[in-house]
């Protein structure tokens, strides 16, 4: 899982159009899958650090709280409905997003689509 | 180089006593079907069946910008307004433009809130129609999402409704039709989409009319793809049972903007539901 997040570090880093979708969002947002927390932190679009918890001490922004099987359902090229998306998780029960949602909401094409990335990369590290 | 066969005018209606300018489009010659928008969009999702030389053989297909989407303006007077659209209001603006184009019971066919109407015309109005193409159409659709996120002063309202509205877009979608109903979004009004909403997700009027639709005369069919996490294929389902006759199809990969996201895999649905009505 820490690989996946290693892939979008890189790929965002190479991608100018995200980049700037993201120059005003410098957050750190967390990740939870299954018992695993992964902490994300970005400066103004770029994915600086990601660390896995468990932290007490880490704050964050907003959270989007999934499982590994819904997440590995996630990035494959065609998701089965439902799983095509951050909120589809979340209406059919496989996820849910919590604290500053409308931080999220506002950067919610960025979020979207740099989660994504991985859907592009044929080896997705599990 | 190609020029297009579809032509755009303007109208002037009375609606509820306001007048209200309105652009339509329209191609092809034949039994009219009268096309509804989506919330938060306008006419161009209907672009490519109205460039459907086959369908528009036998169809005039007419498509009109609802009041403060698309070409049509908002009426005099709106920069002291607060647009929230009603059912009522929905029902009079599609009524007084059949009058005006002078359409001979023509078929409607409504996607999302234009898919609501088209049911609440079925079960009030469906004298004035053929049939009903009710499309990711429902009985209700409480919200899952806070509407007021769409309308506020620090934030764009349209690039955040896009990103919202991807939700419902198939994964099979080619990219170039994703971006062009996703556009669609971006460039709607300061407020439409928020308000077209209040309507799509507040009014529930429509549950306790729906067995009234009498469809031997007026057949309704409902179609809804399976990547619709507004309208999903269980609510389309509930919808249709609860309707005596209606028909019902599900797009297994589709979403939520057939007509616009994936033309192609829309078609032959929509020419299904075209031989299902009178």
């Amino acid at each position: 899982m820490i690989d996946t997040f290693g892939l979008i570090k890189d790929r965002l880093d190479q991608s100018p159009h995200l980049l700037r979708l993201g120059r005003l969002f410098s957050e750190t947002v967390l990740i939870e899958v299954g018992k695993d927390e992964y902490y994300l932190t970005f400066d103004k679009g770029h994915l600086v650090s990601v660390v896995q918890g468990p932290s007490r001490k880490t704050p964050w922004c907003f959270a989007l709280r999934t499982d590994a099987t819904a997440l590995t359902k996630f990035w494959e090229p065609l998701p089965e409905p439902g799983f095509h998306d951050i909120f589809g998780l979340v209406k059919i029960g496989r996820g849910r997003v919590d604290g500053d949602i409308l931080s999220l909401v506002k950067n919610l094409r960025f979020f979207k689509e740099i989660m994504a990335i991985p859907r592009t990369q044929k080896e997705v590290a599990q | 180089m190609t020029i297009e066969a579809i032509t755009g005018r303007y109208l002037t209606v009375d609606v509820q006593g306001v007048s209200q300018r309105i652009y339509f489009e329209e191609a092809g010659q034949g039994r009219p079907v009268l096309c509804l928008h989506t919330a938060g969009a306008d006419t161009r999702q209907w672009r490519h069946l109205m460039n459907d030389a086959e369908i528009t053989a036998a169809h005039r297909i007419i498509a009109f910008d609802m009041p403060w989407h698309g070409k049509s303006l908002p009426p005099e007077g709106f920069e002291t307004q607060e647009y929230l659209l009603t059912t009522e209001a929905y029902i009079d603006t599609v009524l007084a433009v059949i009058d005006r184009l002078g359409l001979d019971k023509p078929i409607l066919a409504g996607c999302s809130m234009g898919g609501r109407i088209a049911l609440q015309l079925a079960a009030q109005y469906s004298d004035h129609f053929a049939g009903f193409i009710a499309i990711e159409a429902s009985d209700f659709q409480p919200a899952w999402y806070d509407i007021d996120w769409f309308h506020r002063p620090d934030a764009h309202g349209g690039e955040m409704g896009a990103a919202l509205v991807s939700a419902n877009i198939s994964p099979y979608a080619p990219n170039a039709e994703r971006w062009n109903t996703m556009w669609m979004f971006m460039q709607s009004g300061p407020g439409v989409f928020r308000g077209d909403l209040s309507f799509y997700t507040r009014d529930d009027s429509l549950i306790p009319r729906l067995p009234d639709i009498d469809t031997e005369k007026t057949p309704v069919h409902i179609i809804v793809g399976a990547y619709d996490l507004t309208c999903t294929p269980e609510d389309a389902e509930r919808t249709a049972n609860a309707i005596p006759g209606a028909t019902l199809a599900v797009m297994d990969e589709l979403g939520h903007f057939p007509m616009s996201e994936h033309p192609e895999g829309f078609r032959p649905f929509f020419v299904d539901a075209l031989a299902k009505m009178p």
